[in-house]
């Protein structure tokens, strides 16, 4: 049932890319227990504009988990401590009355911050745009069953393509690592035979463009795959390195 | 993509650090096995074993050097990784916390840098302690052998000495609880069932690395020492 | 202006190759010499920037998320229609086109439908080719399921994430061009106006909304593929940043808005809790494949809805509709779920919601069975609503959705401005009153890769590849007009914050526009909305500055759009005295209650024409001429 708590949040203000950021506390009252994480924000922004103050930047799009937009970590986790949540479905049930929560921006050197909490991912277009696609050109298709993939091979494929790109798994790496994104998409592609053909080149190009963002080395913590939303396995990682492995014998 | 591009990459570099782990891994458990002789009373078989590998001649030369250069490569690289993984995030957080569940991180996942030093530094100094440590000599079945089963005898009567090796060896347990089956990670070998009995015998192999290891100067040590 | 919709001669089925045939090509070496400026990388936008761009245009896209892989088509759950027939049940082109321009209540172009139809099942095998991982049979060929009460299985998906695989294709088609350098992307850039030149649009003006900054982009065509304007309403299940000034923008230099009033109100989404809500969220309407809805039958009953026996519980859907019962098309069941609400016998702490019951389900297919087909769902309900639904009735309530209507465009996808084409939701072209389920990926994709492709060409090819320039006046007018209107924002320094605005529209929306309308109650909204605009631009407070990244800046900007919208919506539902699809006027309906389409009067797009700050828009008709359908009155009883 509804009830409402007041919680102290302490959050990282930073005005502008090159400025110096600093944490700023705000008491929120009456928080209704029903309303996300984010929506708890937005009154806290309301306060703030009435009382003639900057709001507090947040990106956020969708808010129903799945565009991946928006991140925040919370109490230094990545999307807070719900399991399998991104922060727009995190609510305020899980907090209790009086709670001290601190918010900080995704950090990492390939995601620089654009203010406060806002921060750039375009780092991931990039390594997308390096070659995770299948070259095929409109209207060149064949009929779509033409090619039968084994059910559990699109099943698998369909879990790794479900990442919504947010950057939590970067967010919570210890090496600020995107491995699990990359991974994800390599092996989306190449678990299907239409992404096979290409499947040594996208890897060589999008773990050069991944190394060439200065993300971090995975070391097998796993902490990505703990804080995705949607739980994607390491196993993306390890089938990346095959096909990085097989491609370097081409 | 030319084959040397491997080792510039985050993956390649993984993939080294993965096989020359895996390497010293295997090394160390047979390292243990041979040194269980040690646990027994008459010295002659140690000394005896140690002798035969002494004996291979060139053979056991390639073999150290290929332990040394792996064990070189596996620093320089993960020195190289830790450094441009903390390069990776410059500004960090105020406070971070494990979410817990799948993930390993813990002590050995943030510690493997340290461990590794300590560990290296160890290696060289077991080195000058027995390798090159003191020297005695006797005769067995009418050949002069080196009575090497005595100087780590005389070694661990002081328990200084074993103090130092259960805090090493507990360290070397504690790196190979997440390099053993993180070495199989690298190097892409996942399965669902292959990766949690990785970890599993990743785990195995660590605790019984870090006993037999711990419990050799123990043993040594409430046994009297060289006798 | 006449409205010119240059629909082909010719029958119906050879209407789209007769077309193809007819219009002008550009040469290949020539294509390189234009650009094309895509706005919005949703399903249509970016299948569009990646095809233009394969076909050797070069092409700017522009979108105002961080990622063009984050626009709001991420979201549509269920699944796309084609009229593949793998099923083999007896579906076709013409069994697609009929359903589409039925369930649209006749008030769509029996051309473009068709046309969609035709192209539905290319799309099927461009997503396949570009690795969307679709559902499968255990053989390895795709699967198809039934959806929004079909009585074919033609809708492809891929788990409940269907939107999110094909815009990701897109998204990945568009990003190899930009590997390809033959397209730039401009990401967190608000477009704020429309150029137009000599009477051709030549490019637009955007915000970079992390620096603030005004910058202007030229091009030989403009495209608009900015999605819909639910979010009038305030609270809808669109994306929070979801918005229609870059349509509005465009209106208001020239380009026709259509069907404003035809709003989607979706059946199953979560409903309200409190005045902070931000957005609603969509259940699939799969639910109601198992689900069944009922509220009390006695007023105020508190009971919870484990203790309420089956005789105290009206299926309303089921008692009304006894053919179609759970399964009625969204616009009916929507409606009913208002009604009973407004008798006083909603449920929940609100009032405003009923029960989508899955206890029956569970004893006769097991909680398994019911956990394969919704598991994700139930999983998103609960972590909203805290509430168990396979122990308690789930509670749902309609929430606004998707906008059919939209800025005006003939079959060419070209708005009444030469030289902008508007695609996907932004445009009112396929879906008449009312859009079926798992269309709206089908149209916005087959606007994108199968019609702007080739119908763009034939206003290129008689468009001089001149070199492009920003310096203009028509340019420096727009930029003025836009700086101007940043600063008025910023100036007034009132006392209510925009989403304080924005809710009180919604509340307005919501009461006179929403699921059924009367002349008294848009009457009323023609009158509060111009008030409350007044009161924004006298009374808004926008904090912060223009020169960097101001979310409430930016959302002040499109609330004063949709303040001029919204009215328009009002009089385009005002002046539709019938009822027909998502559009229910209380005035216009059968003995049973039923919406009651006036065909004499009616058959035709209302085109609204702006002629200028605070004067009414005209009115221009264009006539729907059905020669292959005849036109029947809706029933499911």
């Amino acid at each position: 049932m509804e009830k409402t708590i007041n919680l102290k949040l302490k959050i990282w203000r930073q005005s502008a890319p090159d400025a110096k950021g600093e944490l700023v506390s705000y008491d929120v009252k009456d928080v209704s227990t029903e309303m996300s994480f984010l929506e708890m924000l937005d009154v806290l922004n309301e306060d703030l504009t009435k009382k003639g103050e900057e709001p507090v930047e947040f990106d956020s799009d969708c808010r129903e988990g799945i565009c991946g937009t928006c991140g925040i970590v919370i109490n230094g986790i990545p999307h807070g401590q719900e399991k399998a949540t991104t922060v727009c479905q995190l609510h305020m049930r899980h907090f209790k009355d009086g709670e001290t929560v601190l918010l900080e921006p995704w950090r990492a050197k390939a995601f620089p911050v654009i203010k406060d909490l806002v921060v750039d991912r375009s780092a991931f277009d990039r390594i997308i745009s390096a070659g995770g696609y299948i070259s095929t050109k409109t209207g060149s298709a064949p009929d779509a069953n033409i090619i039968a993939v084994p059910k559990p091979d699109a099943e698998l494929a369909m879990d790794m393509a479900a990442c919504i790109g947010c950057g939590a798994c970067v967010a919570a790496c210890p090496n600020a690592s995107a491995s699990l994104f990359v991974g994800a998409k390599i092996s989306q592609l190449s678990l299907l035979p239409q992404g096979r053909i290409e499947a040594a080149t996208r890897v060589q190009n999008m773990v050069a463009q991944m190394d060439a963002e200065l993300f971090g080395a995975c070391t097998n913590i796993q902490e990505c795959e703990a804080v995705c939303p949607k739980e994607i396995s390491i196993s993306a990682i390890a089938r990346m390195r095959r096909e990085y492995v097989k491609a370097a014998f081409k | 993509m030319r084959f040397s591009q491997i080792f510039s990459s985050t993956i390649g570099k993984k993939l080294i650090l993965g096989i020359t782990g895996l390497m010293w891994a295997t090394f160390i458990v047979i390292h243990l096995l041979e040194n269980l002789l040690l646990l027994n009373p008459d010295p002659d078989p140690f000394n005896k074993w140690a002798h035969t590998l002494i004996s291979l001649g060139p053979i056991i030369y390639v073999a150290e050097l290929v332990l040394v250069l792996s064990l070189l490569f596996h620093i320089f690289y993960a020195v190289r990784v830790t450094w441009e993984n903390n390069r990776a995030r410059s500004i960090s957080y105020v406070k971070t916390a494990g979410k817990g569940g799948v993930s390993k991180r813990g002590l050995a996942t943030s510690s493997m840098i340290y461990t590794g030093i300590l560990l290296f530094i160890f290696i060289v100094l077991h080195l000058l302690h027995f390798k090159y440590g003191s020297y005695y000599e006797y005769e067995v079945g009418g050949v002069v052998i080196r009575d090497l089963y005595r100087t780590v005898h005389e070694y661990f009567s002081d328990p200084l000495n074993v103090t130092y090796y259960i805090v090493m060896m507990s360290l070397l347990g504690l790196h190979l609880s997440h390099g053993v089956w993180s070495a199989f990670q690298s190097l892409g070998l996942n399965g669902p069932r292959f990766t949690p009995l990785m970890t599993k015998i990743g785990t195995g192999i660590a605790v019984f690395v870090a006993i037999g290891f711990i419990g050799i100067p123990l043993f040594v040590l409430l046994t009297g020492g060289a006798a | 202006m006449t409205l010119d919709s240059k629909i082909p001669a010719g029958p119906l089925a050879q209407k789209w190759d007769a077309h193809k045939a007819a219009i002008k090509l550009v040469n290949p070496k020539n294509k390189r010499k234009y650009t094309v400026l895509i706005v919005g990388t949703g399903l249509a936008g970016a299948s569009a920037a990646a095809s233009l761009a394969e076909l050797g245009y070069h092409v700017k896209s522009f979108c105002i998320q961080d990622s063009p892989r984050r626009a709001h088509s991420i979201a549509a759950q269920g699944g796309i229609n084609a009229a593949k027939n793998y099923p083999n049940d007896n579906d076709s082109i013409w069994r697609l086109f009929y359903d589409t321009i039925k369930g649209g209540d006749y008030r769509s172009r029996e051309a473009n439908v068709y046309r969609l139809a035709q192209v539905s099942n290319n799309i099927i095998d461009q997503a396949t080719a570009q690795g969307v991982p679709f559902a499968r049979e255990y053989g390895g060929n795709l699967a198809n399921r039934s959806f929004g009460g079909a009585q074919v299985s033609r809708t492809f998906y891929a788990r409940g994430q269907t939107g999110q695989q094909l815009l990701l294709g897109a998204y990945s088609a568009l990003m190899r061009q930009v590997d390809a350098g033959m397209v730039e992307i401009f990401s967190r850039r608000e477009m704020l106006d429309l150029v137009v030149e000599d009477g051709h649009a030549r490019g637009i003006v955007v915000r970079n909304l992390v620096t603030g900054e005004l910058e202007s982009y030229a091009g030989h065509a403009v495209v608009l593929a900015t999605g819909g304007y639910g979010n009038v309403f305030y609270l809808s299940t669109n994306a929070v940043n979801s918005n229609a000034t870059a349509a509005w923008r465009s209106h208001k230099r020239g380009a026709m808005y259509a069907n404003p009033c035809y709003t989607q109100i979706h059946p199953t989404c979560i409903p309200v809790s409190g005045d902070h809500q931000s957005k609603l969220t969509l259940m699939s309407e799969s639910l109601r494949n198992d689900g069944r809805v009922w509220v009390p039958r006695k007023k105020g009953d508190k009971r919870p809805p484990a203790e309420i026996p089956d005789e105290e519980r009206y299926y309303y859907l089921e008692e009304r509709y006894p053919s179609f019962g759970n399964l009625v098309p969204r616009d009916v069941a929507s409606r009913n779920a208002k009604q009973v609400c407004d008798e006083g016998l909603g449920v929940g702490t609100t009032g405003l919601a009923v029960y989508l019951d899955f206890a029956d389900a569970i004893r006769e297919f097991g909680e398994q069975t019911i956990r394969e087909r919704y598991g994700n769902l139930f999983d998103m309900y609960e972590k909203i609503t805290d509430e168990n639904p396979y122990k308690v009735p789930m509670r749902i309530y309609p929430a606004v959705h998707y906008t059919m209507g939209g800025l005006w465009v003939d079959y060419n996808l070209m708005s009444t401005i030469p030289g902008l084409y508007v695609a996907g939701e932004a445009n009112f072209s396929d879906h008449g009153a009312n859009r079926l389920g798992a269309s709206a990926l089908m149209q916005g994709l087959a606007d994108g890769y199968f019609v702007l492709p080739y119908t763009i060409n034939d206003y290129l090819a008689g468009v001089k590849a001149d070199k492009l320039h920003t310096e203009s006046d028509a340019f420096k007018e727009a930029r003025n007009a836009v700086t101007e209107r940043v600063n008025k924002l910023l100036a007034v320094k009132g006392k209510k914050t925009v989403r304080e605005i924005h809710r009180e529209l919604g509340h307005i929306m919501w009461n006179y526009v929403g699921m059924a309308r009367n002349k008294e109650g848009l009457e009323k909204a023609l009158q509060e909305i111009p008030k409350l605009r007044e009161e924004f631009w006298s009374n808004i407070n926008v904090t912060g500055s223009d020169k960097n990244l101001n979310k409430a800046l930016e959302q002040a900007g499109r609330l004063a759009d949709y303040l001029e919208l919204g009215e328009l919506m009002a009089r385009d539902a005002l002046n539709r005295e019938e009822s027909c699809g998502g559009h229910f006027r209380e005035e216009s309906q059968t003995e049973e209650g039923e919406a009651k389409r006036n065909d004499e009067e009616f058959s035709y797009v209302a085109a609204w024409e702006y002629l200028g700050e605070d004067k009414i828009q005209a009115l221009h008709k264009e006539e729907l001429v059905f020669e292959n359908v005849k036109l029947t009155q809706r029933s499911y009883k």
